[in-house]
């Protein structure tokens, strides 16, 4: 129940928003994602051992000591040949994002506090009931453990973004917000296709009868849209992997594997499929970037450790090289793009594109330190870039312009300001003892780590490496023109940075920090296991995978 | 816990307690006050530094030892790295003990500089105070320098070593609103950066390989896995590299070269030494703390440390750098007219210097030249601070002169300095200052690798047993001394120097093919460029195999007293993990560290001529640097007639002259003996100094006793002399001598004032390289990529305008229309931007849908036999 009501405060909150007055609604709203806020922290707590763990429910068969916390279960709509059930449950992999997006949310709502002087006058009721609605979809994505619910879900995201991107934007606002609603809905077709096949295909595996993976003493007689079942049911997984499995006459595990990765692979976002980010962020008003930068590509990473690897294990085998290879070109493609920026947001955009390629290396190689470093850099950018974003956004509310070329000497200006954006960007940065670094450097160990595994491994760590010095480069001298130098008389009359807004910067800034010190303890203890059960179990389908290779 | 431990690890929290109160309530503590914190902080770290340093001092070799071990035992543990722990933990010896000693105190005395050095208007940034942000930038490097300094482990050296070059980056960029200021540091931190690409790689093979981060645990496990041929050394492992094939030797190596890339950022080695120059923007003592005294010489300090992990070859890129880094550096240092930069080269060659010293194997030599110049360059670069703070910020050393009587205190701690800096010292009396016994070393130990080291010796002396005291030995023509203990069946215990063992072939033809165990890279003879000798090195035996290394605990100094009080030099540290068990050896690899050592090529001549010419260009360049400043006539009466100096500023120079003299004779070199016995201990390491305890007694070690060595330590010795001679009669009469010396070597001049054009050059190669490649990229981005999605969209756009007149209007728009209703009705209060063109987008959608479902399917086909695995290796 508890995540249940984490998922829907939101809704709620949304609805009171409509009926309160004007004035009244930023108010519910912030009281609405602190509310919601404050719930997702009990989420933690069987994660520190101090919760009901007895309630838990195995997964992976349990035999890797894996658990499924706050399981809500119901059956939701039911056929004659299917039944789909509304299945929410947190383990490791969810729990850090689902906190992180109450986080990001909340402070992206206090964020637009100052909705009124936005110059935009639209319907401020509108915003704030769209704003949690998005939240309430994004909760739900990292919750639902059932495909169809956590499709539903998917789908509930796009249609709040695209209006807020689209109405309460930039100039260029609607080429943004269609574009970001297209690239997603073209990826999410082809999700729609691997949701239906993969039904249709474990019913075929299960025909017999088979145990369920992790309910002792089920049977499961029809296809099913449970993830945890598709992952662990070993009557699906080799049904799944065989070779002699085909779907429109190709191998059905790489198939698979691809069409989801696609739809994931847009909201990541991975070259080539990137360039509605740019956009998206430009034209979108500050909190909207720091939701899209902090907590919605989240969705495509999260997608691959859910839903591609745990299912699909094979596929990632069969693919690893192309994935590699985009996550390689996306580090130093979207580091040079960000290098060659003069638009402020743009340039922290495409710094995004650079981060979020170390998730899709770590994650494609398929080892522990790899899957590790990536989920690790998903939070640390879940923190670091909202926070840049921010800093974006409060200098854009004072000059109204993003050309960094025309700032200078901030610091200067507003000191206090000017040292959370060193905080902010060197984490971006990935200086060690900040958040970046940690997702960075076990990435590249992970990375060099699979050099047993595959031939590549060794040249992709270095030249994911050497963007290092790529990242140095453009964040280094994007503090140089924009926060050093001499003041500008343009800017000299720039107010320091507001109690609010210092209030959004710190507890942002204070996470870069911690988490850069002390990762094991605020976030490896609670991960480790599942990502550990997830490529043990991708690991133990290599195995088989060689024979399966012989297959092709 | 140990007490040193503790005091260790509290000294280095202190200063970040100290960075805490000032980031949140340094405005209000004020100017002089803010400065007292980060002085008080540093202050109590340097007494805690001191009780270390006291108390370690007095602890025999086994105690040491038996602290070592038990602090490698507690850590905490950090995170995970897949398989491998991470901890941290204080890494305890002799060489930390020292460190961390120096580190202190050189930061504290530079501290308390920093308050009379912003007395004046040197904090204002534009014009606003920014006083309590220097000290807190101050303190957060004390903790990051000190956290370098004890870190246990590689990722934590490597964390703290990005934390000083972030403190480095904020301090040169001080003055931020000056754009040099701003430039230089983005300059600094980059190339740095690069630096640690290159140490991001190292790091990479160590955990790969060694499967550890831990110090110690990564060269017992090189050494292990040298020993056995498994892991890095297995044989038939290669790793493809982008067509480049590592194996064994080579990949070690390439680990080496990897970490040492970090070192020559930090230390600002060819080819990365631009930066340091540029980071004389920085405020004085800033360059007086951080670029010359302690953060440059990390690099130095963190080769010292991974000694453990370099072969033969590494070493020999190490000291070719080395090499290159302090002549080029040199010689541009002579044609300096800023008082700051002709400091900031005289660091890089001195940096080369120990860089040099490191690669050639001159271990100790290396790292107490660090230490004595750190001493030294501290001073004189605060001597600078107080000539340009009294000049009113004056740095062209072309408008002083006559500076002496201004100001007595500067110019003559400036001189010991000078001194210092030139190995002023009178060959044959043992006398001198620091640099001349650390330079003089290296320069011993590089000429015998040069041209002794092919040369079969004389056997004399038992094998295997004790010798006699130090001077009976020192009759032999070698200089190569280690320690080495007899194999393990024999249970006393022996320590013989510059004798090597019996069992060692010294024919000529003996060549390394013959070599039982010996790795097969090492057999093709190409490790490196450099050929090996045919002949089996004398230098065979020095080393005392590896096995052995884990019983070095049994060789303790109460097994064999007589011996002790012979050579109450010796002091040896072990190995932390002696109380482990020995492995049994590897019957294959027993004599590998022979067979290792035979492989280890002598230097090219070129490297030892480099280094013994700068050292005459040396002490020319600093003698003209004091001569210019200090004596002659005044040359700009204005810039005179300001010049003062202020105690607070002049009290520390005085210190820290004192301290040069100290740490040209005590304390300091036994230590850095000590520490040597552990660190250059490893297979595939030649190390040739190693026993003598004092400065003084290496010195005449290795070159006044010997015969051969005669004309060297002359040469050598009174280089400082004939240097100063030349630059006084250049310099006496004022700068036009050097105008015309300069006018006759033209180009030449140029081309050094010019610093061989490296900045031009980088600035073309890589700054604009890398713009204008980012530039092709935004463009690709902006319109190729983009193009095609809206190119995409155009032709949708049109089949929908298409379809939609035609049979399928009614049903699509039946659909679209409801849909766009929902929409509508949902964000009622909403207008929704695209009323009228919602169908074709969606129209869209589903039409690109089916095109990438189809591209996937038909188009791209991973499925076809053979190729989608192709990636696994089988």
């Amino acid at each position: 129940m508890l995540l249940t009501s984490v998922v829907f405060a939101p809704l709620i909150g949304a609805i009171v928003c409509l009926i309160m007055p004007k004035e009244l609604t930023r108010v519910v709203a912030v009281l609405t994602s602190a509310i919601t806020f404050a719930l997702s922290l009990f989420l933690i707590l069987p994660f520190l051992g101090g919760g009901d763990a007895s309630r838990a429910i195995e997964v992976f068969g349990g035999a890797y000591g894996e658990k499924l916390h706050f399981v809500h279960r119901l059956p939701w709509i039911t056929g004659e040949t299917f039944s789909i059930e509304y299945f929410l449950g947190v383990d490791g992999l969810s729990m850090p994002l689902i906190v992180l997006t109450t986080f990001v949310a909340l402070l992206a709502c206090l964020a637009s506090w100052n909705f009124n002087e936005w110059k935009i006058n639209k319907s401020i009721k509108g915003y704030f009931f769209l704003f949690l609605l998005l939240e309430m979809g994004m909760i739900g994505t990292f919750a639902a453990l059932n495909f169809f619910l956590f499709y539903i879900f998917w789908e509930i995201m796009l249609l709040p973004m695209y209006f807020l991107i689209g109405v309460w934007g930039g100039p260029r606002k609607e080429y943004a917000a269609i574009k970001f609603f297209l690239f997603t809905l073209a990826g999410s077709v082809l999700m729609l296709v691997a949701l239906v096949a993969m039904f249709f295909y474990s019913g075929e595996a299960v025909a017999g009868g088979a145990p369920s993976g992790y309910l002792s003493g089920v049977e499961i007689t029809q296809g099913t849209f449970d993830l945890i079942e598709l992952a662990t049911n070993d009557a699906i997984q080799q049904h799944f992997g065989a070779s002699s499995t085909l779907f429109l006459g190709r191998a059905f595990a790489p198939l698979m594997f691809m069409f989801l990765f696609v739809g994931f692979a847009v909201k990541l976002p991975a070259v080539p499929l990137h360039t509605w980010l740019p956009d998206a962020h430009v034209e979108a008003p500050t909190p909207i970037s720091m939701i899209l930068a902090g907590v919605l590509l989240k969705m495509g990473g999260y997608g691959f450790l859910r839903l591609c690897y745990p299912i699909f294990p094979t596929g990632g085998v069969a693919w690893a090289g192309v994935l590699a290879t985009i996550g390689v070109v996306s580090i130093l493609y979207g580091a040079l793009c960000a290098m060659a920026q003069t638009d402020f947001k743009k340039l922290v955009a495409y710094s995004s594109v650079s981060h979020m390629g170390y998730v899709l290396l770590g994650i494609a190689v398929m080892t522990h330190t790899g899957f590790q470093g990536a989920m690790f850099q998903m939070i640390a950018h879940g923190v670091s870039s909202p926070m840049c974003f921010f800093l974006v956004g409060v200098i854009y509310d004072r000059a109204h312009h993003r050309e960094i070329n025309r700032f200078g000497g901030l610091w200067l200006t507003m000191p206090k300001y000017g040292t959370m954006a060193t905080i902010g960007f060197f984490a971006s940065l990935g200086l060690p003892g900040l958040c970046g670094f940690i997702g960075e450097i076990y990435v590249l160990l992970g990375t060099f780590e699979a050099r047993h595994q595959f031939a590549w491994a060794v040249p992709a760590a270095i030249l994911a490496a050497s963007a290092v010095i790529l990242t140095a480069g453009y964040v280094l001298w994007l503090i140089q023109r924009v926060y050093l130098g001499p003041e500008r008389e343009e800017h000299a009359g720039f107010p320091e940075a507001t109690g609010r807004e210092m209030l959004i910067l710190v507890p942002f800034a204070a996470f870069c920090i911690l988490f850069g010190i002390l990762p094991k303890h605020l976030f490896f203890d609670y991960v480790n296991g599942t990502l550990v059960n997830i490529v043990d179990a991708v690991q133990a389908a290599t195995q088989t995978g060689a024979a399966y290779a012989a297959g092709f | 816990m140990s007490n040193y431990e503790t005091y260790l690890a509290i000294g280095v929290v202190i200063p970040l307690i100290s960075f805490v109160i000032l980031l949140f309530f340094g405005p209000r503590l004020g100017k002089p006050t803010a400065g007292w914190v980060a002085v008080s902080a540093m202050g109590a770290s340097c007494v805690l530094a001191t009780m270390t340093l006291v108390g370690w001092h007095g602890e025999d070799s086994i105690a040491r030892m038996s602290l070592t071990a038990a602090a490698s035992h507690n850590q905490f543990h950090w995170a995970d790295l897949g398989a491998v722990a991470v901890r941290i933990g204080v890494k305890l010896d002799s060489l930390t003990v020292i460190m961390f000693f120096m580190v202190t105190f050189i930061s504290f005395w530079i501290f308390v500089f920093s308050i009379g050095y912003m007395a004046g208007h040197s904090d204002e940034v534009a014009g606003k105070s920014k006083y309590h942000r220097f000290f807190c930038y101050l303190s957060l490097f004390g903790f990051s320098m000190l956290g370098l300094v004890v870190s246990s482990n590689l990722l934590f050296l490597f964390i703290f070593w990005e934390l000083v070059g972030l403190c480095s980056y904020l301090l040169i960029g001080f003055y931020f609103d000056k754009k040099f200021a701003s430039d230089a540091a983005m300059k600094a931190f980059i190339t740095n950066r690069v630096g640690d690409f290159g140490f991001i790689f190292g790091l990479m093979m160590v955990f790969f390989f060694l499967h550890t981060l831990d110090l110690d645990g990564a060269a017992a496990e090189f050494a292990h896995q040298y020993r056995s041929e498994s892991g890095i050394f297995e044989q038939g492992f290669v790793i493809n590299l982008f067509g480049w094939q590592l194996s064994g030797m080579t990949l070690a190596t390439a680990m080496g070269i990897g970490l040492f890339c970090g070192a020559m950022g930090k230390s600002a080695q060819f080819p990365l030494q631009v930066w340091l120059p540029d980071a004389m923007a920085g405020p004085t003592p800033v360059s007086a703390l951080i670029h010359a005294a302690t953060m440059v010489a990390a690099g130095v300090y963190l080769v010292a440390r991974v000694f453990r992990l370099l072969t033969p070859d590494a070493q020999m890129f190490i000291a070719v750098i080395g090499c290159i880094t302090l002549t080029l550096m040199a010689l541009v240092a002579v044609v300096q007219t800023d008082i700051k930069k002709c400091l900031a080269y005289s660091t890089l060659s001195q940096l080369g210097y120990m860089i040099f010293g490191l690669g050639v194997g001159a271990w100790i030599a290396a790292l107490f030249h660090l230490m004595t110049h750190a001493f030294f360059k501290a001073m004189l670069f605060l001597g600078s601070g107080q000539v340009i703070e009294g000049c009113h910020h004056e740095q062209d050393m072309r408008k002083m002169g006559g500076l002496m009587k201004k100001m007595p205190m500067t110019g003559l701690t400036f001189l010991i300095g000078v001194l210092a800096i030139s190995g002023f010292g009178i060959p044959g009396m043992g006398v001198g200052l620091g640099g001349y016994f650390s330079k003089d070393e290296i320069l011993a130990v590089a000429w015998d690798r040069s041209y002794m080291w092919n040369e079969p010796i004389e056997h004399h002396g038992d094998a295997g047993h004790a010798e006699g005291d130090l001077q009976s030995t020192s009759a032999g023509t070698s200089v190569a001394v280690r320690i080495v203990p007899e194999g393990r069946s024999d249970n006393s215990p022996a320590i013989h120097r510059r004798d090597p063992m019996p069992t060692v072939t010294r024919s000529p033809v003996g060549t390394v093919e013959s070599t039982p165990g010996l790795h097969p890279s090492l057999r093709d003879s190409n490790v490196s460029g450099i050929r090996n000798p045919p002949a089996i090195n004398r230098r065979a035996t020095f080393d005392r195999p590896y096995g052995a290394d884990r019983d070095v605990a049994a060789l303790t100094a109460a097994d064999t007293p007589d011996h002790r009080n012979a050579e109450s030099s010796f002091r040896l540290v072990s190995d932390p993990h002696a109380a482990i068990p020995s492995e049994p050896r590897d019957s294959s690899r027993a004599d590998a560290p022979t067979s290792i050592k035979a492989g280890i090529p002598a230097l090219p001549k070129w490297l030892f001529w480099c280094a013994l010419i700068t050292a005459y260009v040396t002490p020319f360049y600093m003698m003209r640097c004091w001569w210019m400043t200090f004596m002659g006539k005044p040359r700009d009466q204005h810039v005179h007639d300001h010049a003062h100096e202020s105690p607070m500023m002049w009290f520390p120079l005085v210190v820290l002259a004192v301290f040069t003299f100290v740490a040209s004779y005590w304390v300091f070199r036994p230590m850095i003996a000590d520490a040597a016995a552990v660190a250059t201990n490893a297979v595939a390491v030649v190390g040739l100094d190693g026993v003598a305890d004092t400065a003084g007694q290496a010195h005449g070690e290795l070159i006044h006793v010997h015969d051969a060595h005669h004309w060297l330590a002359t040469g050598v010795g009174w280089s400082w002399l004939i240097a100063f001679v030349v630059a006084f009669l250049i310099y006496r009469n004022g700068l036009a001598l050097g105008s015309k010396l300069k006018a006759l070597f033209g180009p030449l001049a140029t081309l050094l004032e010019k610093k061989y054009y490296f900045d031009e050059l980088y600035g073309f190669l890589f700054v604009m390289g890398c713009r204008a490649v980012a530039q092709v990229c935004r463009f690709f981005d902006t319109y190729i990529i983009d193009m095609f999605a809206n190119l995409a969209a155009k032709i949708t756009e049109r089949f929908a305008a298409f379809s939609g007149r035609g049979v399928d209007a009614n049903v699509v728009d039946g659909v679209f229309n409801g849909l766009a209703a929902t929409s509508m009705d949902i964000s009622n209060l909403v207008r929704s931007p695209q009323t009228g063109r919602i169908r074709n987008y969606v129209l869209f959608a589903a039409g690109g849908a089916a095109v990438v479902i189809l591209l996937v399917l038909f188009l791209v086909s991973p499925l076809a036999p053979g190729t989608m695995l192709s990636a696994i290796n089988p």
